[in-house]
């Protein structure tokens, strides 16, 4: 098992990588596309697991050569664990990245990163629903105080693939195609 | 009124009604979508890249992707 | 089952209207400041402002306070004189010249050295030119970059120089790339992996290349001729923006727009800084170093061989004619394809026993930059670009010194300063 750390350019990625990871980091690049991204170990259920830091991405539709290599290398390690960074405060445009690894069927976990920014810009976000919505581990964070971290960790092995009908489902159906005005 | 994303004037506000379906993919991750409030934060001279905001993030377009962009002024 | 576009996002609506209460939204000062950095009519001064500042604290920081107030002292009065003390300033032996003082001619009579430029024994000029003002400058630069890249303000100056980059094929986001070449080459043509096509790549390689100096050289040349500094950087970038603009024109394939997120400003954190500033100088000194002992050992040789004698003499002409440098320039011309900043440091030498005008001097210095890539840029272009791409680069590369070197001659001589 590999566990890929994802998310938007920008969202205190790398704070969270050296968090999770020991001392223990390398920088390589990527063969054939050669965008640099780093892995290194992190202790998980008694044992070394690797840890890749994905380079950011808005979405696995590449629009520049950094979101190819990681939609690559989401492709290429499929029994991977995937912890999706979200910019709390922008949470929409987060979860657009989240769904679309969710429906891929990677097992996900949501880390709600800047947290504190969330709330002093008066976000209240209802994790507890969120969770139920998507029926994967979401939790609250905080990067650069490590607040969370322990939470975020140990709710690692509760990931599950979800099926996406079944958010749809839960959130109480979508017309489909249909522009929303 | 309807006009192009790269027609709007400084600090004008609209919503998106259309994007090309080449560019829909790729701005959608970045918040850009259909039926979305979008502003024009800047405008850069000589045919410049503008920077727009939706959902309280920027972003930069070129001024040949804002042309794809169809969006409705009051 | 995949979802379209407009499906996912009427899904992220309808769970974000269930769980996200969005409360009064207030514009603070940083998302005014945001803002002002990104418009033309602000950001532009502001710009200007944060590349000057940026400017002087590598002088001061760099030039002033290291390499003058402490490194020259510690090489010039100390090192320097030790070493010839000890080995009683044996400038008969050849080994004494190569690793210590190669000594120069005065008046008919060889002499010893009095710093470590002229010096260019392995063990002065060696260490004196990595560790006494390289080092320094490469440090200072990579912090600025550093605090840039974690404040947020780069993409920002990305957007800002789109107008300008995207007339030559490249993106606002070629800024990246550019300014960790102004560190030094190698990680900047890596940097080149992030641009989008091929062509923006093969553009953005050559330029790097040739326009480019890089901090060490920037260090060095700042060291020797500050007075001639703007000049130079004028005349680099003339020639990036010039040749960029006919190689667009020239080379096949897209140049697709900027698509850019223009993040929040953040508050830098003082690990990530510290820790990026010590892979990254770390990296350049083992980059570096190397060849600039090496390029010590192998000019040494030519020396003392004869070897760099009937290069002069073979290359001398040509040089004087067509860029209108004597032909002792020569030798730093050899030891910039291993490494620029010891070749500058050369000029400085010659500089010194006053064979060259000042227009000489400034022609030298921009050929230094623009006639060939350091060893290591070079071994990483071969490896970067396919052997069509890399064999164009050198073309254009050769063009553009013949083509550029000879302008700046003919304008000294329309101006009579050549």
């Amino acid at each position: 098992m590999k566990i890929l750390l994802m998310g938007h350019p920008n969202v205190g990625k790398s704070v969270f990588f050296n968090r999770l990871t020991g001392a223990k980091v390398f920088e390589s690049n990527y063969p054939g596309t050669t965008v640099d991204f780093t892995k290194g170990w992190m202790r998980f259920g008694g044992e070394d697991v690797e840890l890749i830091d994905v380079p950011g991405a808005f979405s696995l539709e590449p629009k520049d050569r950094a979101e190819e290599v990681a939609v690559k290398m989401l492709e290429e390690n499929r029994d991977s664990v995937v912890i999706c960074v979200l910019d709390a405060s922008k949470v929409e445009r987060g979860l657009y990245l989240a769904l679309e690894i969710i429906e891929r069927g990677y097992p996900v976990v949501v880390a709600l990163n800047m947290w504190d920014v969330a709330e002093d810009k008066n976000i209240r976000i209802d994790v507890e629903k969120l969770e139920r919505i998507l029926g994967v581990p979401v939790v609250p964070t905080i990067a650069i105080s490590g607040e969370g971290f322990k939470e975020l960790v140990s709710k690692i092995k509760e990931a599950a693939p979800v099926k996406i009908e079944k958010i749809i489902e839960n959130a109480g159906g979508v017309e489909s195609a249909a522009v929303s005005g | 009124m309807e006009k192009k994303l790269s027609e709007m004037d400084f600090d004008e506000e609209g919503t998106v009604k259309e994007i090309e379906e080449t560019l829909r993919k790729q701005v959608a991750g970045m918040g850009i979508r259909e039926g979305k409030n979008i502003r024009m934060a800047t405008k850069q001279p000589i045919k410049g890249p503008v920077v727009v905001e939706v959902d309280e993030s920027l972003t930069s377009l070129g001024l040949g992707v804002a042309e794809k962009i169809v969006v409705e002024v009051g | 089952m995949p979802l379209s576009v407009d499906e996912r996002w009427n899904l992220i609506e309808k769970i974000s209207k269930q769980t996200v209460e969005f409360g009064a939204r207030k514009h603070t000062l940083k998302d005014a400041i945001a803002e002002l950095t990104v418009k033309p009519l602000t950001g532009i001064p502001v710009a200007i402002a944060v590349l000057y500042g940026i400017w002087s604290f590598f002088v001061d920081f760099a030039g002033t306070l290291f390499t003058d107030g402490f490194m020259v002292r510690l090489f010039d009065e100390h090192w320097l004189p030790f070493l010839q003390n000890a080995f009683h300033n044996n400038l008969d032996n050849w080994a004494y010249r190569l690793f210590i003082d190669a000594g120069h001619i005065e008046n008919g009579v060889l002499v010893a050295s009095d710093n470590c430029l002229e010096a260019f024994g392995v063990l002065t000029s060696g260490f004196f030119v990595p560790f006494g003002v390289v080092l320094w400058a490469v440090l200072a630069f990579y912090l600025m970059f550093a605090l840039l890249e974690d404040v947020g303000y780069l993409p920002r100056l990305a957007v800002l120089v789109d107008t300008v980059l995207h007339k030559i094929g490249l993106h606002g986001y070629a800024i990246v790339p550019t300014f960790l070449s102004l560190g030094c080459n190698v990680p900047g043509v890596t940097a080149t992996r992030a641009l989008e096509t091929r062509k923006q790549r093969f553009l953005m390689i050559t330029l790097l290349s040739v326009f480019v100096p890089c901090g060490a050289q920037i260090g060095i040349m700042q060291d020797l001729v500050p007075e001639l500094m703007g000049w130079i950087f004028l005349t680099l970038a003339i020639g990036y923006l010039g040749f960029g603009f006919i190689l667009n024109k020239i080379v096949p394939g897209k140049s697709p727009e900027i698509i850019m997120d223009v993040p929040p400003y953040r508050m830098p954190m003082m690990k990530n800084i510290v820790s990026k500033l010590w892979v990254r100088t770390s990296r350049f000194l083992l980059v570096a170093v190397p060849f600039v002992l090496l390029g010590c050992l192998i000019v040494g040789l030519m020396y003392l061989t004869g070897a760099m004698d009937w290069l002069a003499t073979v290359l001398g002409p040509f040089l004087m004619s067509w860029f209108g440098v004597p032909e002792e320039t020569v030798s730093p011309l050899i030891a910039g394809f291993l490494r620029k900043d010891l070749a500058v440091g050369m000029l400085g030498g010659l500089m010194e026993q006053g064979i060259m005008t000042t227009f000489q001097v400034f022609t030298s210095v921009v050929l230094l930059c623009i006639y060939f890539p350091c060893l290591a840029t070079f071994a990483l272009m071969l490896k970067e670009e396919n052997w069509k791409e890399f064999l164009g680069s050198i073309a254009s590369l050769v063009a553009m010194v013949l083509v550029y070197g000879g302008l700046i001659h003919l304008v000294g001589i329309m101006l009579e300063v050549a």
